[in-house]
């Protein structure tokens, strides 16, 4: 279950890594079309689910990813952290889904305030350095004796 | 630890996060078929519960007279009479190419896109025979802004089983309403209308003299030379934006000092920034309700929400004007006139201050209903479907109110959005009264609408008086919001409606 947990810290950080490429991929097309090719971006347009530009699809792809992908991921990376028996799993595993959280909400404010929308962007770093440690941190603290057990044990 | 101990509180602590989840998850799936009058729960809006004998009288198309409610597919046309405008549709599915434009696959009503625009006079009985040709999904026709008898309302499962391919049905209702409206698919709507099932209404005044007279081709100035009228039917065909179905700015040849009438029609999801590059304008009507006494409104654009109109009169200068319409624009003038578009205005007309206030009707303060319609959003499942999605008085659809009245009823509603979107609010059946915004009472023309754009953050109150007995849909006229949920009904007590969602039909209002 260690592997387990580990690929599950992996997938986190690789969504969040999919998270920023995807943004800036739409942002760059809708930057190149709008002023290479005199594309009007209004309410209509952006509601019309059709294609604009080819990298529209970024937008799609972060909203479908952040959404629904990412949370589940961790969800089941927090499940996999209880049978895991790594230690201090669970809790580097929760901090994971609490950094989801948060990181969903900032999205979802961000279209009411750009400043959550600038702490969105912050927050993916410490989302994407928490899986990555979490998944790091195996390694070394299964390689490590029982010692830290121990600390349970009657001396 | 005891390693059996820990596999149980694993386990444990898996189900603790699991189980929730999946009940939310279990419990927002729809069946298959449902009908509207189990969603929900009823809001009498702080009024006595209407039995079905109650009220203030039957309203104009039949009412309750007995135990037994009456089902929305008898609220027909009352006669049988002649109609006075008759009009074919037949819709396909097929790929059409929009004047000046590129190929989009979508829909046509009489092998165009938008259909034809169906033209009647005050007081006409209007008769549409509406046949799908090969759309799977089925089709209905809705007519929006005009306040039907429930039956013909269009809104596939609730007042009509679609029309399936190689069924027609009938339209037949009374154009009571002069002004601009159009109609479009009620039928898997934030697709068909997105796609083009769709065309525009224009109803003239009875009384001639009192309006505008129209030019016999449509757009030129007609040969009294003094008005010429004309539609502006904005739509969005797979990223290319049209004017009356055609890429690019529509020429309307009208000499200098004509006044012409442009009816805006803003057919799709979001709201629409119009204004008038090179004169002045004055706003005659709102959702085909008249502004009373519009004065001239320079350098002030003007939002026409989604499903909304607005027609402007511009009084053509020397040097020709354009209306600016979503990147494109109607060039009135001499024939080749090459107007300088300027860009939009940062101040806006504010309905609840134009025009001069007039006598409307209808006394709010003695409202019989009052209900609230408070827009959010928050995560969860809509029909098993993870995301975020829009709440209604808090409730995820389909835990929505159904508010019910009685027929006569005088009712009041605050709409409230607080979901960071705007929303295009459309009550089908009836026109709202503009009462307040943020609690600064309208002190201008009374203002009529069936489309109201209701900014994040706003708040409005309106008034309707329950004239129109039936089922109602409440919805946004983003359509997508609406497939994402956005949707209520209006209920008329001893009224029920037999269609399902669902169903042999396959209806799928939204």
């Amino acid at each position: 279950m260690g592997t387990a947990y580990k690929v599950f810290a992996w997938l986190v950080a690789l969504g969040v890594v999919v998270q920023a490429a995807s943004m800036v991929w739409a942002v760059a097309g809708l930057g190149i079309w709008v002023d290479k090719d005199g594309g009007v971006l209004d309410k209509a347009a952006f509601e019309s689910e059709e294609t604009l530009f080819p990298e529209v699809a970024g937008f799609m792809i972060h909203g479908m990813n952040g959404m629904i992908i990412i949370p589940a991921l961790a969800v089941i990376f927090l499940i996999v952290s209880f049978f895991a028996k790594v230690p201090g799993g669970i809790a580097w595993a929760a901090y994971v889904l609490l950094a989801v959280v948060v990181q969903v909400a900032l999205g979802i404010y961000g279209h009411e305030g750009a400043i959550w929308g600038m702490l969105h962007g912050i927050n993916a770093m410490i989302l994407f350095s928490l899986a990555v440690y979490a998944g790091l941190r195996v390694s070394s603290v299964e390689r490590r004796p029982v010692a830290p057990a121990a600390e349970h044990e009657p001396v | 630890m005891n390693s059996r101990l820990r596999l149980a509180l694993a386990c444990l602590a898996t189900a603790a996060l699991v189980v929730p989840l999946g009940w939310l998850w279990w419990s927002s799936l729809m069946p298959d078929d449902y009908s509207v009058m189990d969603m929900g729960y009823t809001d009498l809006g702080g009024g006595p519960r209407p039995s079905a004998a109650s009220g203030h009288g039957a309203g104009a198309h039949g009412g309750p007279s007995g135990e037994k409610p009456v089902d929305v597919a008898t609220l027909v046309e009352d006669g049988t009479g002649q109609a006075d405008v008759r009009l074919d549709l037949t819709a396909r599915e097929e790929a059409f190419t929009p004047a000046s434009g590129r190929e989009v696959s979508g829909y046509t009503l009489n092998g165009a896109s938008p259909g034809p625009t169906l033209r009647a006079t005050q007081g006409d009985l209007v008769e549409v025979r509406l046949t799908n040709e090969n759309i799977p999904e089925g089709i209905t026709l809705h007519w929006h802004g005009i306040d039907v008898p429930n039956a013909m309302d269009g809104v596939a499962g609730v007042t009509q089983d679609s029309v399936l391919e190689g069924e027609t049905f009938t339209y037949r209702f009374v154009a009571e309403q002069a002004g601009t409206y159009w109609y479009h698919s009620h039928q898997v709507s934030h697709e068909q209308v997105r796609r083009g099932l769709l065309g525009a209404v224009v109803v003239e005044p009875a009384a001639p003299g009192t309006g505008p007279a129209r030019a016999a081709t449509g757009t030129g100035p007609n040969s009294a030379g003094q008005i010429v009228d004309v539609e502006a039917l904005v739509h969005l065909y797979d990223g290319q934006r049209t004017l009356n179905g055609q890429v690019g700015d529509v020429e309307v040849p009208a000499e200098p000092g004509t006044t012409v009438r442009v009816r805006v029609i803003n057919t799709d999801n979001g709201p629409m920034t119009t204004w008038v590059s090179g004169a002045d304008y004055r706003l005659l009507a709102v959702d085909g309700t008249d502004v009373n006494a519009p004065g001239p409104v320079s350098d002030q654009a003007l939002v026409v929400t989604a499903g909304g109109r607005a027609d402007l009169a511009v009084v053509v200068p020397e040097d020709g004007a354009r209306v600016e319409l979503a990147g494109n624009a109607v060039v009135l003038g001499p024939a080749g006139v090459d107007v300088r578009a300027e860009p939009a205005p940062t101040s806006f007309v504010d309905l609840l201050t134009y025009g001069e206030p007039a006598s409307t009707g209808l006394d709010p303060a003695e409202a019989d209903r009052h209900f609230d319609y408070v827009i959010g959003r928050r995560p969860g499942f809509h029909d098993g479907r993870p995301g975020l999605w829009w709440t209604i008085n808090g409730h995820l659809w389909p835990d929505v109110p159904m508010y019910t009245v009685a027929a006569g009823d005088v009712v009041t509603m605050r709409i409230q959005n607080d979901s960071g979107e705007v929303h295009p609010m459309h009550l089908h059946g009836h026109h709202a009264l503009v009462l307040s915004r943020d609690g600064e009472p309208a002190t201008g023309s009374p203002w009529w609408v069936d489309s109201l754009n209701v900014r994040d953050g706003e708040s409005y109150e309106i008034a309707f008086l329950a004239d129109n007995p039936g089922v109602w849909m409440d919805h946004c006229h983003n359509l997508k919001h609406a497939a994402e949920g956005l949707v209520a009904h209006l209920m008329y007590a001893g009224y029920t409606t037999s269609f399902e969602a669902g169903g042999h039909a396959r209806n799928e209002p939204e």
